[in-house]
């Protein structure tokens, strides 16, 4: 299990006014249970705690770690250990078919080029994509895009697994589809979501409110205080 | 987007004997034809080597749509240079040059229409292989150079994108709004990819 710190980890970013916004306000977390959820309206910051985690954005002030690991000075390291699922999976896939998007990922840890082909064959079988791994990845549903891209990140063997809202583009069937694939994960999971049914999966949940964590508990009392803030 | 809709420079399954010979010698072949048609610049050698090229392409089982996608991107260019040339030193001069740029691009449209990305990959990570020992990254370079490959189709689409969006507002002929979205979005298309890479902890060097 991975251990993820953040210690007075804020994001700013300046606006085209040439003001500064504040995204996320200081915040110091330990994120070490094996799932995690983080919910809040959109713009509440979700994102932007998410993508500190591997380094994607690094922090304006205060330092985010993994296992020790600082993303600001050991990014590459972090960003090996950390894999990331995008909300649009069209934005995580960047070979033309399946077959080579997932050859891609095993490069680094499967040398051979014929055995890096035959895992990458059989990684398609796992997730049932086999018949369109030589499709155009434009070719493919919404669901088989994000499954394609859940085997891509894990081609990689990530210790932790972030996910940005993973479901939001799926209908109600491919979301079940990747809610059994997520409870079936060995990998510790953060993920933000707007589904509170896949929030309800974690053991632990965190309420996000204009860039600040407002709530951080068990995940049913989270659903609940989330729900009550709209009530 | 409908860069996917494009298929210049991206594979093309098939099992014709261009799909399986090396690439050293696709690559040789390809050296071959562009020192053919730019350092001997004869009218007939040139057309001999485009006819040689596009028998090759049939030869690759490649569909007729793909000899004549890159030659339509690069049209308003071919016709200026075409210009120019008849313009300067006759037709003769003018068509020599426009085919062997033909030539070279159909050529290397070929090695990558027949050659999986995988294997370009690690073909150049084996070529530049030697030059580690003066701190070159070979899986870098490789990476670098498949990725620009298939930003081709991207680019091209985001033009077209482009200006259908300015035609359907009576700009078609604006410059700006016919150039501009199309770097704003190949900047945030590079951009995307990056993080796409980071997401797997692919791109950075190994420590």
């Amino acid at each position: 299990m991975s251990h993820v710190l953040l210690q007075e980890a804020s994001f700013s970013a300046e606006t085209s006014g040439g003001s500064v916004r504040i995204i996320l306000q200081p915040t110091t977390l330990e994120l070490s249970e094996q799932r995690i959820a983080v919910i809040g309206a959109n713009g509440s910051g979700k994102s932007t705690l998410l993508r500190l985690l591997n380094g994607l954005l690094l922090p304006s002030t205060g330092s985010v770690s993994v296992d020790g690991l600082d993303t600001r000075a050991d990014g590459g390291a972090v960003r090996r250990q950390v894999g990331f699922v995008f909300t649009d999976p069209l934005s995580q896939l960047v070979m033309p078919t399946p077959l080579e998007d997932l050859e891609l990922s095993l490069r680094r840890r499967v040398k051979s080029t014929t055995a890096r082909r035959q895992e990458a064959a059989r990684l398609l079988q796992e997730y049932g994509l086999e018949p369109l791994g030589g499709n155009s990845i434009y070719e493919l549903s919404g669901g088989e895009r994000q499954l394609l891209a859940l085997a891509t990140v894990l081609a990689v063997e990530p210790t932790l697994l972030v996910l940005d809202e993973p479901s939001t583009l799926l209908d109600l069937r491919n979301t079940r589809l990747l809610r059994s694939r997520l409870a079936g994960l060995n990998q510790q999971l953060i993920l933000s979501t707007h589904d509170l049914e896949l929030a309800l999966d974690c053991s632990r949940a965190l309420v996000m409110d204009a860039g600040q964590v407002v709530f951080d508990g068990a995940a049913a009392d989270a659903v609940a205080h989330y729900r009550g803030m709209y009530s | 987007m409908r860069g996917h809709a494009y298929l210049v420079g991206a594979y093309c399954p098939g099992r014709s004997v261009v799909h399986r010979a090396p690439l050293w010698l696709k690559g040789l072949l390809l050296l071959a034809v562009a020192v053919a048609c730019f350092a001997f610049p004869q009218v007939y050698l040139t057309s001999a080597v485009l006819a040689a090229v596009v028998v090759l392409h049939f030869a690759a089982r490649l569909p007729a749509g793909r000899l004549w996608q890159p030659v339509r991107v690069m049209l308003i260019f071919l016709v200026l240079i075409a210009g120019y040339q008849y313009l300067q030193s006759g037709p003769g001069t003018a068509w020599q040059v426009v085919a062997a740029i033909m030539a070279t691009v159909l050529a290397s449209n070929i090695v990558t229409a027949s050659t999986p990305i995988a294997t370009l990959l690690d073909s150049l990570e084996r070529a530049v292989e030697p030059l580690r020992r003066f701190g070159a990254d070979p899986e870098r370079f490789s990476l670098t150079v498949s990725l620009m490959l298939r930003s081709i189709p991207f680019v091209i689409g985001a033009f077209d994108d482009v200006r259908d969006a300015a035609r359907a507002r009576g700009l078609e002929r604006n410059v700006r709004a016919r150039t501009l979205p199309v770097l704003i979005g190949t900047v945030a298309y590079a951009r995307a990819t990056g993080e796409a890479l980071a997401a797997r902890g692919l791109g950075d060097p190994l420590d």
